[in-house]
């Protein structure tokens, strides 16, 4: 593979599902810009959010597609499955509706995707917790009964973002580590640069904090 | 893509009214003595404008001569006072067109403005005081010292005979100027008048004048400004000739210096004068060509608990001689350069233009002379010095002996940076190292020893008569902010630079074959990779051909095309 030896060393995939208005587009935000976009447009269609981070001194770069929640793009958003190495799947914990939903968007997910992929759970607006709608013990039923990582976060305060990118990518890590996901694969969502060896200076990617692509 | 199109837009936009204005100047303040009051601010014009409590007081004082100074009739000097945080403003693309020629010394200052005062200072027995006293204070944020002195002439005397409406219109006229870019002849109409000026650029050759016959006005030019800032350095140095290669290297390193004058207008084109003499080099460091007690900066200058700060501070005010008795460099200018000029001039070369030590006697000693224990690290150039005294002797024009000193002191600042220049030349990549598929190579660090080598055999002695230890002086000017802000602007152009060059490797790539047997999430990747790099054109304002951006496009279509369709109609929307 002749892919150029940027600073990072793999790239992952992630995709963030879920229904209209949880949140998807602001966790995004705040973690690709670390702010909370108060007035965030409908997604249409999908965008994307990049950041390089560190898992076990590597250098990983997060490929994050963020799709519309609406459901008249539901039919197009399958196709942005595949090769997600991991999957955000958001709700809002004030409106139950969003929660109830759940189980569709967890089919389409694992429907769409590899066995591997790891989908990570998220109760958004974490911070309005006199408006709670679903409780804690509730949701981490649900995702300990599926198999899913699970954490409350508020993309307004910024509280567990970080944590919930980060932990994704440990997880995927973890998986290639221990051989469960094949990086051979053409669907693993992973993409490895072995060109890249960490001790040359040389090709550190010159990227301004402030340019992460929000295209 | 949607940045060029944002371009596009902002040409279209019509000129505001006040715009034009804005480009060259914040606004015109009319400060007054009011008999209750003291100093206070009469009217600001355009009235729209608004100034911070700390910019208005400080505007007050400045735009007065300070305490026993006497002056009488018509005095012009300059002062630099900090900018409150709010009213600096977004950078705009006729900002961008301004800088990106001009000499770093020219550029327009962020964190500062100018205040160009014509004070008139006249008895009138109608007034109780029995004296009328008024200055019109020109703010902008430009440096160009000479050209709004020559304004100011020119509006403030209209403004004391015929009132208000006179700033009216010449703000009128200031509004209708074109935009002050670099290397244009500009044609500038002012109260009747039509001004020829001509904004240097970087590229310009040292020394040449400000119109050129080329240019196609000068002949028809009924009114032309010598220079936008050139300060006249014999007539502002004449009271410390002997001693203008120490101040040369204080103001290189950035020392903190007091000069004590009599008047505004002395103390202030000193400072100038000094500030200007390592051109093209800017000064970092703060100056304040007039600087009274009253100024917001008065107790952080004036503590004695740190150690003095890395200013330039012009005074006239006598107390200064006391609360400036422990700054390690003072130069003093007695009634010299008040305009009576046919005093004697002390012998450049001579004992009596020996440096004043430091003593207990200073703060009382008001002769003429610079006060300071530092040993200068460059040798007098003795050759230069009885070049310049024999023209004092033979009675050469003022101007011819000003021309002399600046030439004088660009040869040696330029002496200075061409290693400094060469040394950074080394740590560039090589253009083979720029790999259009990797990131952009970096700027090798700068390390001091390394360069101290390169001095020791390629210094400045290769271009420069001037003996002495040139090392001793680049090792206190590295520790400089002068060289630290010379250093993060070089880099970043270099940066700019090799990034561009990077682009064009990259928009020549055949990225199709490339392509081919990549995964889909490494093609998404270079999409927005390239994105990235075509938006970063125009936020880090990157100087690629046009033909480059339109190549770097036709690579972001023809490899999504290679993606499949589902995939190809949601990058296309992305």
């Amino acid at each position: 593979m002749a892919a150029g030896p940027y600073n990072y060393s793999y790239i992952f995939k992630y995709i963030i599902i879920g229904d209209m208005g949880v949140g998807k587009s602001c966790l995004l935000h705040q973690f690709t810009e670390k702010k909370f976009m108060a007035d965030c447009p409908h997604t249409i269609g999908v965008e994307f959010g990049t950041r390089i981070i560190e898992v076990s001194g590597q250098k990983i770069k997060l490929q994050i597609w963020d799709t519309a929640g609406q459901e008249r793009f539901r039919a197009v958003t399958r196709s942005y499955y595949r090769g997600a190495a991991g999957a955000l799947m958001v709700y809002d914990i004030t409106r139950r509706s969003t929660y109830n939903h759940l189980s569709s968007w967890l089919t389409d997910a694992r429907n769409l995707t590899n066995p591997n992929t790891v989908i990570f759970l998220i109760g958004n607006k974490g911070d309005l917790d006199a408006q709670r709608d679903v409780t804690y013990e509730e949701a981490k039923q649900f995702a300990d009964e599926n198999g899913l990582l699970f954490l409350e976060a508020s993309a307004k305060t910024g509280d567990n973002v970080e944590d919930v990118f980060l932990e994704t990518a440990k997880k995927i890590f973890q998986n290639i580590q221990d051989g469960s996901l094949d990086l051979n694969a053409a669907e693993s969502g992973v993409q490895h640069k072995p060109s890249a060896r960490p001790g040359q200076t040389l090709n550190n990617e010159q990227q301004p904090k402030d340019s992460n692509c929000s295209c | 893509m949607e940045t060029a199109e944002n371009t596009d837009t902002k040409e279209v936009l019509s000129v505001l009214p006040w715009d034009q204005f804005s480009e060259w100047m914040h606004c015109v303040c009319v400060v007054t003595f009011d008999l209750e009051l003291g100093q206070a601010l009469e009217f600001i014009y355009p009235n729209h404008i608004e100034l911070s409590e700390s910019e208005r007081s400080n505007i007050c004082y400045l735009a007065f001569p300070d305490s026993n100074s006497g002056c009488m009739g018509d005095t012009q000097y300059c002062f630099r006072i900090r900018k409150g945080r709010s009213t600096r403003r977004k950078l705009t693309e006729s900002d961008y067109l301004c800088s990106k020629d001009c000499p770093v010394t020219l550029l327009k200052d962020d964190t500062h403005y100018y205040g160009y005062v014509y004070f008139r200072q006249v008895r009138d027995k109608t007034l109780k005081r029995g004296y009328f006293q008024k200055s019109v204070v020109l703010l902008s944020s430009l440096p160009y010292f000479n050209f709004f002195k020559d304004i100011a002439d020119i509006i403030a005397p209209e403004y004391f005979d015929n009132g208000e409406p006179c700033l009216e219109a010449a703000c009128h006229d200031i509004d209708q100027w074109p935009s002050p870019v670099p290397g244009k002849p500009l044609t500038l109409p002012l109260m009747g008048m039509i001004l020829h000026v001509r904004i240097p650029t970087k590229q310009d050759k040292p020394g040449r004048k400000l119109i050129e016959a080329s240019d196609n006005v000068a002949s028809l030019a009924p009114f032309t400004l010598s220079s936008i800032n050139r300060i006249d350095l014999f007539e502002s140095l004449q009271g410390v000739l002997p001693h203008i290669h120490l101040l040369w290297e204080l103001v290189l390193l950035g020392e903190p210096l007091v000069v004590m004058a009599p008047s505004p207008t002395v103390c202030a084109s000193t400072v100038l004068a000094l500030v200007s003499s390592i051109s093209p080099l800017r000064c970092y460091c703060d100056y304040r060509p007039f600087f009274t007690i009253h100024d917001s900066e008065f107790k952080e200058y004036t503590t004695k608990t740190q150690a003095p700060p890395r200013v330039i501070l012009g005074v006239t005010n006598p107390f200064f001689a006391k609360t400036f008795q422990h700054w390690p460099h003072i130069v003093r200018i007695g009634d010299m350069g008040l305009g009576n000029s046919g005093g004697s001039n002390p012998s450049l070369l001579s004992n009596d233009s020996k440096l004043k030590k430091t003593s207990k006697l200073k703060a009382l000693d008001s002769k003429t002379g610079v006060y300071t224990k530092y040993k200068p690290f460059l040798k007098k150039d003795k050759l230069f010095l009885k070049t310049f005294a024999k023209g004092l002797a033979g009675k050469r024009p003022g101007t011819a002996q000003s021309t002399l000193l600046e030439r004088h002191f660009l040869e040696l600042t330029q002496s200075f940076i061409i290693p400094l220049e060469r040394y950074l030349a080394s740590l560039m990549p090589l253009q083979k190292c720029i790999s259009p598929l990797r990131a952009p190579p970096s700027l090798k660090p700068f390390r001091p020893e390394e360069f101290f080598q390169m001095v020791e055999n390629n210094g400045p002695q290769l271009t420069s008569g001037t003996k002495g230890d040139w090392v001793g002086l680049y090792k206190r000017f590295i520790q400089s902010p002068n060289f630290e802000q010379w250093f993060l602007r070089r880099r970043s152009e270099i940066e700019a630079k090799i990034m561009s060059l990077h682009l064009v490797a990259l928009s020549e790539t055949d990225l199709e074959s490339w392509c081919y047997e990549k995964s889909e999430v490494e093609i998404v990747d270079m999409v927005l990779r390239l994105r990235q790099k075509i938006s970063m054109v125009t936020s880090h304002r990157l100087e690629v051909p046009a033909a480059t951006l339109e190549r770097l496009n036709n690579q972001i279509t023809s490899i999504t095309d290679s993606l499949p369709p589902d995939l190809r109609g949601i990058l296309i929307k992305a």
